[in-house]
């Protein structure tokens, strides 16, 4: 597949610290790339630099094959944006934001009256965007990174003060760019549970290094699965399985065992009843994927 | 010319047009009031020139403040809205914003000046003025004035961009204003220092007392060439500074 991003060896400092060191981020076309981080962790200091807003301290971009520092004026007509909190000219309407955004994209008219309808905001384009909600400002963000429907759009935590509603429909927008417009799309977000559903690949940030990068499959393969046991006699039940080739631990009420097939578990459950131990319980624990991320970024502290 | 349109769309709703004329007005009613009041007392004294003297002086104290809540006004919004980082990212030159915001801000404040002149013009033909309109003298006064505004446009709009509390920007326009005020009692020396004493220094008249009356004296045109020489080069100086200080912040 093509790469539509890549970096190499990316790092920015600022003074005496790295926000960003050595980071190889890599998107392919059709993606959606969940850039996952917690705050502070150097998300949108890389996206800004892939958007050349800021200049590397070191490092690569490649955009659609091609180096930024000699084709940023390409490689922006190709990329829609939405950098931190929305821009906006307040005292202008809706529409008259977006006519702006027109002139410099030279976009004809019907694309603005599309992204109205995209983003549910064409009941409201004559309301000046001081008057907006937050949320409101923030689908008007989206709609002018949308109105020349790039090959490439980056939006850096566009969710953001939405509400769970707003944030669901955002979600369900930009799961559909890919096949309804042929993009790639780059979204950067501190929350899994917000990527998860949308994201083909994944890359996590954790101090400015890249931790992991890969598949989402791949990234809900660590989630591997445990299974406890409760019975009447844990004690007894624990020797009895060690017999048998088990190798369950204790854990308070449980007996806990790592990577079980089901036939495994109905024999352990079988020799159990048969040596008359009760067995109280059997149930399934999956690592969900926000505690692998918390194991990843090493961070157990609010993302 | 696309990114000038593109400025002036963006000031829609700012009511700047209507805030200037009415700052104008005020002004140029002050000046007549004056210059009427200084007719009546000396009916000899050549109307036109005391006209042109009076707007001039007046000018001192009101365009740089008028200036600097222009430029504010174009510049702010950019600030307001974190609108810098969305022009980039459709990569919008920042020096030809920068251009583009300088020529509108220029664009407008030459509208307030053609209105003072023809303010001007109204006013003698009004009052039955004997002698016809000057016209060489209305296009020195004219050129003057755009000439003084063009440096401090450039002045205010560096620090606007620059700064993004725009009371910084304000506060320099009204000191200015007062600078421009109290600009002919400063020796030759400091006037030519400071560039809102530009509004008298390049106007075509000069005001002068002698024998406890004021006299209106037509300037020679050499005479003000060194000064408009040195404020086209502080002018220009001011305004490359400024465009690169701000295009290496950053965003």
């Amino acid at each position: 597949m093509n790469q539509i991003i890549s970096t190499h060896n990316l790092s920015k400092r600022y003074d005496d610290t790295y926000r960003v060191i050595n980071l190889n981020l890599s998107v392919c076309e059709g993606d959606i790339y969940g850039f996952l981080g917690p705050n502070g962790a150097g998300k949108s200091t890389t996206l800004k630099m892939i958007l050349g807003l800021t200049k590397p301290t070191d490092g690569k971009v490649t955009v659609f094959g091609k180096d930024l520092e000699a084709n940023r004026h390409f490689i922006l007509s190709q990329t829609g944006s939405l950098i931190e909190s929305p821009s906006y000219y307040g005292h202008l309407t809706g529409l008259e934001n977006l006519r702006v955004v027109q002139k410099l994209r030279d976009v004809p008219d019907k694309n603005v009256e599309e992204v109205l309808k995209i983003v549910r905001l064409h009941k409201q384009k004559d309301k000046k965007v001081e008057h907006y909600s937050l949320g409101m400002k923030q689908r008007l963000g989206i709609a002018m990174a949308l109105l020349s429907f790039p090959k490439l759009l980056i939006l850096d935590e566009p969710t953001n003060g939405l509400d769970p509603a707003g944030i669901e429909e955002i979600r369900e927008l930009i799961k559909s760019l890919p096949q309804r417009y042929e993009m790639t799309v780059l979204i950067s977000s501190h929350l899994l549970s917000e990527i998860e559903q949308i994201a083909t690949s994944v890359g996590i940030i954790s101090d400015g290094v890249m931790v992991f990068q890969g598949s989402m499959e791949s990234l809900k393969r660590k989630s591997n699965s445990t299974i406890t046991i409760k019975t009447r006699n844990n004690k007894l039940a624990q020797e009895l399985l060690f017999q048998k080739g088990y190798s369950p631990t204790l854990h308070g009420d449980f007996l806990v065992f790592e990577n079980l097939t089901d036939e495994k578990i109905a024999q352990a459950n079988r020799s159990l009843v048969a040596s008359n131990i009760d067995v109280l319980r059997i149930e399934e624990h999956k690592k969900n994927l926000e505690s692998i991320f918390l194991d990843i970024t090493g961070k157990e502290r609010s993302l | 010319m696309r990114a000038i349109s593109l400025e002036l769309y963006k000031l829609r709703h700012k009511r700047l047009l209507l805030m200037i004329t009415l700052f104008m007005l005020v002004e140029i009613a002050w000046a007549f009031m004056a210059a009427s009041m200084s007719i009546s007392r000396n009916p000899n004294s050549a109307e036109w020139e005391v006209l042109i003297a009076m707007l001039s002086s007046m000018n001192g104290l009101f365009l740089p403040i008028l200036t600097a809540i222009c430029v504010s006004r174009i510049c702010d919004m950019e600030h307001k809205g974190n609108t810098w980082k969305l022009l980039l990212t459709f990569s919008v030159k920042r020096s030809t914003l920068y251009a583009a915001k300088y020529i509108s801000a220029s664009i407008i404040m030459l509208a307030a000046c053609l209105l003072q002149v023809l303010a001007i013009t109204v006013f003698g033909f009004i009052n039955g003025f004997k002698q016809p309109v000057p016209l060489i003298l209305m296009i020195r006064f004219l050129t003057g004035t755009v000439l003084a505004n063009m440096v401090i446009i450039a002045l205010q709009q560096w620090v606007s961009m620059a700064v993004k509390n725009q009371a910084f920007a304000l506060s320099l326009g009204m000191i200015g204003g007062f600078i421009g005020l109290a600009a002919d009692l400063f020796p030759a020396g400091v006037r030519r220092v400071f560039v809102w004493s530009y509004y008298t220094g390049l106007s075509p008249i000069t005001q002068s007392y002698a024998n406890e009356k004021i006299q209106f004296i037509v300037r020679d045109m050499s005479s003000l060439l060194p000064g408009i020489v040195v404020l086209i080069a502080a002018g220009i100086a001011i305004y490359l500074a400024g465009c690169v200080h701000v295009s290496r912040q950053e965003v």
